[in-house]
């Protein structure tokens, strides 16, 4: 896997993980703004203490945000969300990230990247090319026409 | 009979829908489903990882719940099914 690095715009402290830094800020637009620096470093600058400050409210608003544009949607099963919303963030207090509640860890960094909210489901065979396509764990759903 | 483990994390929905089923197929055949939740007990979770070749293999590169597994044949089944797919299985030697 190719190792990514944090970067920090020296305008308006943006914060990038990437293997390479954005050539325009995309929050001030200034050009060749990014310097890199280290995680540490990037943490604090993003005002996240040990617990982090990003609540369910906000990854409910952050999943529609991302779903919004893309063929997929947030499942209109409300207590489905609910369940798993809970689920991700227990996992997140208990193991550090917000790993999906119907697969299990294996412990190996790189390998449960992977299974991070959101995942890259529309490659996965239970959404790929099917009309009723769903992430496995059902978080999100093809957008019917 | 065949030692059977349910592998079902708390917080899956997909688990949640199955664990009535299979109680209800151990009252009508008496077929027994060692359950094991693996996102809060760590002795579990480290059960499914040492199977973790067996089960991937047949659940698409992953370790995910519900997973069915037979500990005799090493026959494995994962995701919501329906009662009658459930039994089949279970009752397979």
């Amino acid at each position: 896997m190719v190792k990514k690095k944090f970067w920090r715009c020296y305008v308006c402290n943006d914060v990038h993980c990437g293997v390479a830094p954005p050539e325009v800020c995309p929050t001030c637009k200034v050009r060749h703004a990014y310097v890199e620096v280290g995680a540490a470093e990037a943490r604090r600058v993003l005002g996240f203490g040990p617990e982090g400050t990003f609540s369910r409210d906000d990854f409910r608003r952050a999943i529609e945000a991302f779903a919004a544009p893309n063929e997929f949607q947030v499942n209109p099963n409300e207590e489905r969300v609910a369940t798993l919303i809970n689920g991700i963030f227990e996992n997140e207090r208990n193991h550090g990230l917000k790993y999906c509640p119907c697969r299990l860890w294996t412990k190996d960094f790189e390998e449960d990247l992977k299974i991070v909210c959101p995942c890259n489901f529309p490659t996965h065979e239970t959404y790929k090319g099917l009309p009723n396509g769903e992430c496995w764990c059902g978080l999100f759903v093809r957008r019917k026409a | 009979m065949s030692r059977l483990i349910m592998f079902h994390g708390r917080e899956c929905p997909h688990c949640r829908k199955m664990l009535p089923i299979v109680e209800e197929l151990e009252k009508a055949t008496g077929i027994v489903f060692d359950k094991k939740e693996v996102w809060h007990n760590e002795e579990n979770a480290n059960l499914m990882r040492s199977l973790r070749e067996t089960i991937a293999a047949k659940c698409g590169g992953q370790l995910r719940v519900p997973t069915f597994f037979n500990a005799d044949s090493q026959d494995v089944m994962c995701g919501e099914v329906e009662y009658e797919k459930l039994k089949a299985w279970a009752e397979k030697t």
